[in-house]
């Protein structure tokens, strides 16, 4: 299992108990070396006849998925599965999952109307992606953000309760490895990726009274990714970095 | 006594014969001496205490039928239709890679990245496939987005369109037909068979005409009446997929039948079992008595 990488990433500002676009804060840099990590660049690490395909955008009849589909379809092995796919970025069944493979996960329930608040709140729809989540205060606002993620309630939500002093907390995992210090990071990463073998992803995780536990696991743009994350990709894309 | 949960979402109930088809469900459910609930996506956590589900909405990997499924499938619960299926059959690409791989047989198809397509492209998909070429959004259901083009240029902006919703899409030869062969498939067995008559003003089974729905003419067709080939056709299509149940199409074009798509959660309730009575039971005693 992989250990944490001790580049040091501090927490940015305004991450707890606000509604956030995952990626939104991160600035845009460049890696130091390695293959370009251009947008919407896919590329393949082999390693004892598995090819690990890193793309900054899985999601379902994405280039990335097709391309690991088409490899699947011929009897290769590749990782991640289209199937982990699918459960990595439906934010219930992540939760599922993880916790059958003995992650800690946040409690959830569906929804289709309001909810205890103050909690973390995902869309459950063809266009929701797990890295746009709401944080539903105990304020006026509520109402209105069920309204928009249920598209007038339309459609069902995930919801997950913040306890009193509870944070949301991200990090990238690059092939399981976090770029923070922090080793319930590190050891959550590590988690993810043994169930999921996803090599490029964002955990969002709630660090709380209960402890730390998995909230969902998103897709994160090349762009996204601090200069020591992009160090850390590039080592494995060049194979400086077995896994 | 088993306890049969019947997942339904409240969007899928449009119709009368959409709830009598499920009311009708249930009580064959019940007269086999089983319960039986509606599970709607807010009782989810309710799955894990039913014996088998069965899923009467419109599947699909993105929404909360996939969840379903997959909550049933990580209970050990039989589920109809399994998340495999729902994959496989939600995306048209994954369809008939699959059906491709197996050699049933199919029209000549082609996937289009966005990365690939290109006029020149475009004119070599006409070479290879002649025309008129039809085009498919991967996730499409109902035939919304299927559409017939005549000439590389059309080709273009119908794919470019699409790309805002796939990576990839199919374009597939034309076969004419005037009717579809519907074969229902339950774990690898013939289940039904009916015809899909496509309506006059259009190619599809359904499709806006002048700003009106026009839909298929469902016609029920005894086992004895249907073309061995198109069985065998159909269900060895099914078999490819996977052991839940399906609904294949089929045309029956110059080469012989071959297969359109193979649907998940086909429809119930436009009369396609007429000649049928006992498909609820078998899908009950599938999930329930196996």
């Amino acid at each position: 299992m992989p250990h944490g990488q001790l580049v040091s990433e501090p927490l940015l500002p305004g991450e707890s108990l606000s509604s956030v676009q995952a990626q939104a804060r991160r600035p845009i840099l460049r890696a130091k070396s390695g293959p370009a990590l251009s947008r919407e660049s896919i590329h393949t690490v082999e390693r004892d006849g598995i090819s690990y395909l890193v793309s900054e955008n899985y999601s379902y009849k994405s280039e990335a998925y097709y391309a690991i589909l088409m490899q699947e379809t011929q009897g290769l092995r590749v990782e991640p599965g289209t199937k982990a796919i699918l459960d990595a970025f439906v934010v219930p069944i992540c939760l599922e999952r993880a916790r059958m493979d003995g992650i800690p996960v946040a409690d959830y329930s569906i929804s289709q109307s309001c909810i205890p608040a103050p909690a973390v709140i995902y869309g459950l729809n063809y266009f929701a992606c797990t890295s746009h989540f709401e944080v539903l205060g105990q304020d006026d606002s509520a109402r209105e953000l069920v309204r928009h993620v249920t598209n007038n309630g339309k459609y069902p939500f995930c919801s997950q309760c913040l306890d009193a002093g509870a944070r949301i907390e991200r990090a990238v995992s690059i092939f399981g490895n976090v770029s923070c210090t922090d080793p319930a990071f590190a050891e959550m990463a590590a988690g993810v990726w043994e169930s999921f073998r996803i090599p490029l992803v964002e955990i969002v995780c709630i660090r709380g009274p209960g402890g730390f536990k998995l909230s969902s696991i998103c897709p994160v743009r090349y762009s996204r990714l601090t200069p020591g994350e992009k160090e850390l990709l590039s080592l494995y894309l060049s194979g400086q970095v077995f896994l | 006594m088993s306890r049969l949960g019947i997942f339904v979402d409240r969007k899928t109930l449009s119709s009368t014969e959409q709830l009598n088809a499920l009311i009708r469900c249930r009580d064959t459910a019940e007269e086999m001496g089983h319960g039986a609930e509606f599970i709607f996506p807010v009782d989810i956590r309710k799955i894990p205490q039913v014996d088998g589900l069965f899923i009467r909405a419109r599947t699909d990997p993105m929404n909360i039928t996939y969840v379903a499924s997959r909550m049933a499938a990580f209970s050990g619960i039989p589920v109809i239709d399994d998340p495999d299926s729902i994959q496989v059959c939600s995306d048209k690409v994954h369809m008939y890679a699959r059906l491709m791989h197996a050699g049933v047989g199919i029209p000549r198809t082609l996937f289009i990245s966005h990365r690939e397509l290109t006029p020149g492209r475009a004119r070599e998909v006409f070479e290879e496939l002649g025309s008129p070429v039809i085009i498919k959004e991967p996730s499409t259901s109902f035939s919304l987005r299927v559409e017939k083009v005549e000439d590389p240029v059309a080709l273009l902006q119908v794919a470019r369109r699409y790309f805002k919703l796939s990576d990839w899409v199919v374009a597939q030869e034309y076969v004419e037909s005037t009717y579809d062969w519907r074969v229902g498939v339950l774990r690898g067995r013939f289940l039904y068979a009916c015809k899909y008559i496509i309506p006059s003003q259009t190619f599809k089974i359904q499709d806006s005409v002048n700003g009106h729905i026009v839909y298929c003419g469902v016609e029920s067709v005894p086992p004895a009446m249907v073309p061995p080939a198109v069985i065998d056709l159909g269900v060895r299509a099914g078999q490819s997929i996977g052991n839940g149940l399906y609904g294949v199409d089929i045309k029956e074009g110059p080469a012989g039948p071959c297969v359109i798509e193979v649907n998940d959660n086909p429809s119930l309730e436009g009369g396609e079992d007429t000649a049928y009575p006992h498909v609820y039971r078998d899908i009950v005693h599938t999930l329930l008595e196996t």
